[in-house]
């Protein structure tokens, strides 16, 4: 997704905090060069100055022609890191020098790029706290850059629509519920998992057990695959927001984000039933994030 | 599971090298001018900097801090005695910096520092603006800046770019700093804080003559001043005495000036005859009142007075170089044949031995006129076996005697003084100048340089019938003093072996190779360049440059405003070419493109916003058949130049021809 209009809404150039400093600075050389009408003092009164106002131009145009694209972001708990990946692109006919990049209504998160060659991009990723469950905007990119002489800082405000979910903090000390027949629906359902019957094979995900790797497959110079079986199972796993025995309803959604976990880990098939939705058991990465996404939603 | 990353904040190593580099820099300044543990202590804090700064460590307690700082002032007061002046300040902010630099750590204490090394530019031009002070400050600048570039570039370790990105500033901000020094206003604050007068006694020059005062300047090769002569009308070597003070008060060997002169009235010249010697003088700065000019100065230059004797004072002590402009004759001007009070110019010292006096009655029998006086008393100096030396070793309480009867040994201010001395024994008024004599013409800047080891001390005797008339006893004993310059002289001695100070010898001869002379030659017209061009050019400069430009008289407010606009509007110049010459190259392409979709819209082939640009030309090709072929290379041209990875600039071209034709043709 591309951010491709910078909208500026304010004045893009701002001092910095060292601008005060060679304010100082200047002033005690000048009134230094007064008292004493020492014509070298004043020399270096004026080159100061005349540097400093060079390097205007030159900080203004430091973002010129420079675009940041945030791409998508994976969801986290509360609590943990989210990861913004952006690409910065230079397509202007100069080396960019010292970008930051910053999230004005999100965090103090802040990451810098020393150079982008023309023509080039590059890529940074801004890491900041997930504070609350839910689904939030990030609202602003921030590009700023002081370079050369960091007494003045020039903004880019990039709008920035994406939306990032935060899942509830996986927490509790309540032990995942035994196998539920509470449902009522005795099915002859067969799950995937452990069991005796041969089911098939699927491409191994890392991190599994190496257990059920299907290795005459590797022998034959096929890509890693691991061997599914099937067991029947006599109930079904539902994990429901009522049955959660908590006053804080927080607690309670970090329960079950808990045992969404333990469950997946488990590869017990489960099933998430909310006062609004329910979500019919299964197992498998898409579910895991289906069922959380609707903890972090849940209101 | 990280919560929050911690930034690192510590100053990079490379930022730091090149500060430390630029402080570095900063010191020759302090040497020499400080006490010299001042700049020591701030090379050990430096140093002890970059030990601690790869362990992290950096001076933490307020406690330390504070009895660093109780230590330094009890150092500074009693090495001073008090704080207050120019050099003990300077020491104080050198020496807090040192503990600026032990304490910062933090990537925001590196601007400070930077700040800090600022001020010690301005301090280093306080204690010295020589040239080579004024080149070590520039390349501090100069480091400064590539530091504070390197620090905003981050760990790219590349050497050259950021030095690069500095000198380009440095080289942009030049046609603004020349306006800012010529037209930005020089006020002058009413309060001026007081520079304390301690370097007096590194200049040769004294309004009190002794023996050995003059010869102690004959190693010194610093510049007393510089002299240029505008008309082409230059002196003679021999002839070239630049008269500095006339001393009129006599005891033996020591002579004194007044202290402070007064004026001859601007109307008691009387017309002069010949024609003048119109000088450029560049005095460097002494922190004392006298001036410099070739015999005799008849019309003298504002802020300064000819007193009594006809030599210049300034009326302000010189603590800045100085350049002003002076006439002399080779007469004295309002050199009245009849003396008024003799008294003062018979001065004798209180005790005089009779062997002096038998030695001047000698001279004086049968009512000798003093002409005749004069004769012997200079051949008295030539046929008695007295020897010309810079270092005729002390002459004690009775040193008149001593050098007359006994060593026969001295410089020009035994000669001087002595034969000074003797007149007025004899009844001649007699006076001791001292002065220059002499100075070596730079052939690349056209100027003459008169250094301390050129001072010189002669005398003039009153005439009745003449008035003054200068008599230089030192030209009977050792003519070729006068003649050649003192360093030719003393060359000439060496090789007829009667130096033996080989190293000198050594340094000479090189110091004579052409390279050398021709770099030396260089450096003194540079410096002779930025003494009067820069430094100089101050408030009073300014004016006279101002009117010679025609844009005097307005206030200061008109020239700030009127340096500003004009360094803002060659700000803006400056920024759109920047612009124009980074500005992304899509763009363009990406505008013309639009242009084309306007211009196929109006034709009637409107553009979807969802279509590509193949789609669309496939589109506007059955739309509008005349222009298909144009259609097509234009959607090429815009793919080729959009898409493909590198994109030449002829395609540009022929896009941009290809739109602008494109409804002109239907």
């Amino acid at each position: 997704m591309r951010q491709g209009g910078s909208s500026k809404s304010r004045f893009p150039l701002a001092p910095t905090r060292s601008f005060a400093g060679l304010l100082f600075v200047l002033a005690a050389i000048w009134y230094a060069a007064s008292s004493q009408n020492n014509a070298a003092s004043y020399l270096l009164l004026f080159a100061l100055m005349s540097v400093f106002l060079v390097s205007i131009p030159r900080t203004l145009s430091n973002l010129g022609g420079v675009q940041a694209t945030a791409e998508s972001i994976k969801p986290a708990f509360a609590g943990q890191e989210v990861s913004l990946p952006v690409e910065v692109t230079n397509e202007s006919r100069a080396t960019r020098y010292g970008i930051a990049l910053t999230l004005p209504d999100l965090s103090d998160a802040r990451e810098h790029i020393d150079e982008i060659p023309a023509g080039k991009a590059a890529r940074t990723v801004l890491r900041f706290p997930a504070a609350t469950r839910g689904e939030h905007q990030i609202g602003r990119l921030h590009l700023t850059s002081v370079y050369p002489l960091g007494f003045l800082k020039v903004l880019k405000q990039l709008p920035t629509p994406q939306r990032y979910v935060v899942y509830p903090k996986p927490a509790g000390d309540q032990r995942l519920p035994a196998e539920t027949a509470r449902s009522g629906q005795r099915s002859s359902r067969r799950e995937l998992g452990e069991g005796d019957d041969f089911a098939g094979v699927r491409p191994y995900v890392r991190g599994e057990s190496q257990r059920h790797i299907d290795w005459k497959a590797v022998a034959r110079g096929q890509a890693l695959m691991t061997k599914q079986f099937t067991a029947e199972s006599d109930g079904l796993l539902y994990l429901d927001l009522a049955a959660v025995q908590l006053d804080d309803l927080e607690a309670r959604l970090s329960q079950l984000a808990l045992w969404i976990i333990e469950a997946e880990r488990a590869r017990r098939p489960y099933g998430l039933r909310l006062p609004a939705a329910e979500i019919p058991p299964s197992l498998g990465e898409s579910h895991l994030h289906r069922c959380l996404r609707a903890l972090a939603l849940f209101k | 599971m990280k919560i929050l990353r911690k930034q690192d904040t510590r100053i990079p190593r490379r930022p730091l090298l090149w500060l430390a580099a630029a402080l570095l820099f900063t010191l020759p300044p302090m040497f020499g001018t400080l006490p010299s543990w001042v700049p020591l202590l701030f090379l050990i804090a430096l140093a002890a900097k970059f030990w601690m700064e790869p362990k992290g460590y950096h001076l933490r307690s307020l406690v330390w801090k504070l009895v660093l700082v109780a230590l330094i002032l009890s150092l500074l007061f009693f090495s001073y005695g008090s704080l207050r002046g120019i050099e003990p300040g300077v020491s104080l902010i050198v020496m807090l910096t040192s503990v600026k630099i032990l304490e910062a750590h933090t990537a925001r204490e590196f601007h400070i520092m930077i700040m800090v090394a600022w001020v010690l530019c301005l301090c280093g031009f306080f204690l010295s603006q020589n040239l080579a002070i004024a080149l070590c400050l520039l390349i501090a600048f100069t480091l400064l800046l590539v530091g504070l570039i390197q620090f905003h570039r981050g760990s790219s370790s590349a050497f050259w770019p950021p030095v690069r990105t500095a000198g380009k500033l440095l080289a942009q901000a030049t046609p603004l700093i020349v306006l800012l020094f010529l037209f930005f206003p020089r006020f002058s604050t009413g309060f001026r804080f007081q520079i304390a007068s301690q370097r007096g006694s590194s200049t040769g020059f004294s309004d009190h003559l002794s023996p050995g005062s003059v010869s102690s300047l004959t190693n010194s090769s610093a510049v007393a001043f510089r002299a240029e002569f505008p008309d082409g009308k230059i002196p003679t070597l021999g002839a070239m005495y630049w008269r500095g003070v006339v001393m009129w008060h006599g005891e033996g060997l020591e002579w004194n000036a007044p202290k402070n002169p007064a004026a001859l009235p601007k109307t008691s010249q009387s017309p002069l005859r010949s024609e003048g010697v119109r000088q450029w003088i560049t005095i460097e700065p002494h922190d004392a009142r006298w001036m410099f000019a070739l015999d005799w100065p008849a019309n003298w230059p504002s802020g300064a007075r000819l007193a009594p004797g006809n030599y210049l004072w300034s009326d302000q002590p010189i603590h800045k170089p100085r350049r002003y402009e002076v006439t002399s004759y080779p007469e004295i001007p309002n050199n009245q044949p009849h003396l008024g009070e003799r008294e003062p110019l018979l001065q004798l010292p209180a005790a005089i031995s009779p062997a002096a006096r038998a030695l001047v009655q000698s001279w004086t029998t049968d009512k000798a006129a003093p002409r005749d006086i004069v004769e012997k008393a200079l051949e008295f100096f030539r046929t008695q076996g007295f020897l010309y030396s810079p270092s005729p070793g002390e002459y004690g309480k009775n040193g008149l005697d001593e050098f007359l009867f006994h060593r026969r040994l001295g410089f020009c201010e035994h000669y001087a003084a002595s034969f000074a001395t003797l007149m007025r024994l004899a009844g001649v008024p007699a006076r001791v100048v001292t002065g220059y004599l002499g100075g070596e013409y730079n052939e690349i800047g056209h100027f003459f340089l008169v250094r301390q080891a050129d001072a010189h001390a002669w005398c003039e005797i009153w005439f009745p019938d003449l008035g003054w008339q200068r008599i230089d006893p030192t030209a009977v004993v050792a003519p070729d003093r006068v003649n050649l310059g003192f360093n030719s002289f003393l060359e000439r001695r060496a090789a007829a072996g009667q130096l033996d100070n080989t190293q000198g010898v050594l340094a000479r001869k090189l110091a004579h190779w052409p390279i050398f002379a021709r770099a030396r030659l260089g450096w003194q017209t540079l410096s002779y360049a930025w003494d009067t061009r820069v430094l100089s050019f101050d408030g009073e400069e300014q004016e006279s440059f101002f009117a010679s430009v025609g844009i005097a008289g307005h206030g200061p407010i008109f020239f700030i405003v009127g340096t500003l606009v004009i360094a803002i509007a060659l700000l803006a110049l400056y920024a759109g070419w920047t612009y124009l010459r980074t500005r992304p190259r899509g763009n363009r392409v990406k505008i013309m493109y639009e242009i084309f979709c306007r211009k196929a819209a109006r034709l009637g082939a409107p553009r979807n916003p969802s279509e590509g640009p193949l789609d669309f030309s496939r589109r506007a090709t059955r739309l509008l058949a005349n222009d298909s072929e144009r259609i097509r290379s234009i959607a090429e041209a815009y793919i080729a130049l959009r898409y493909a990875p590198a994109s030449d600039p002829m395609t540009l071209e022929q896009f941009a021809k290809e739109v602008s034709a494109f409804v002109r043709t239907s």
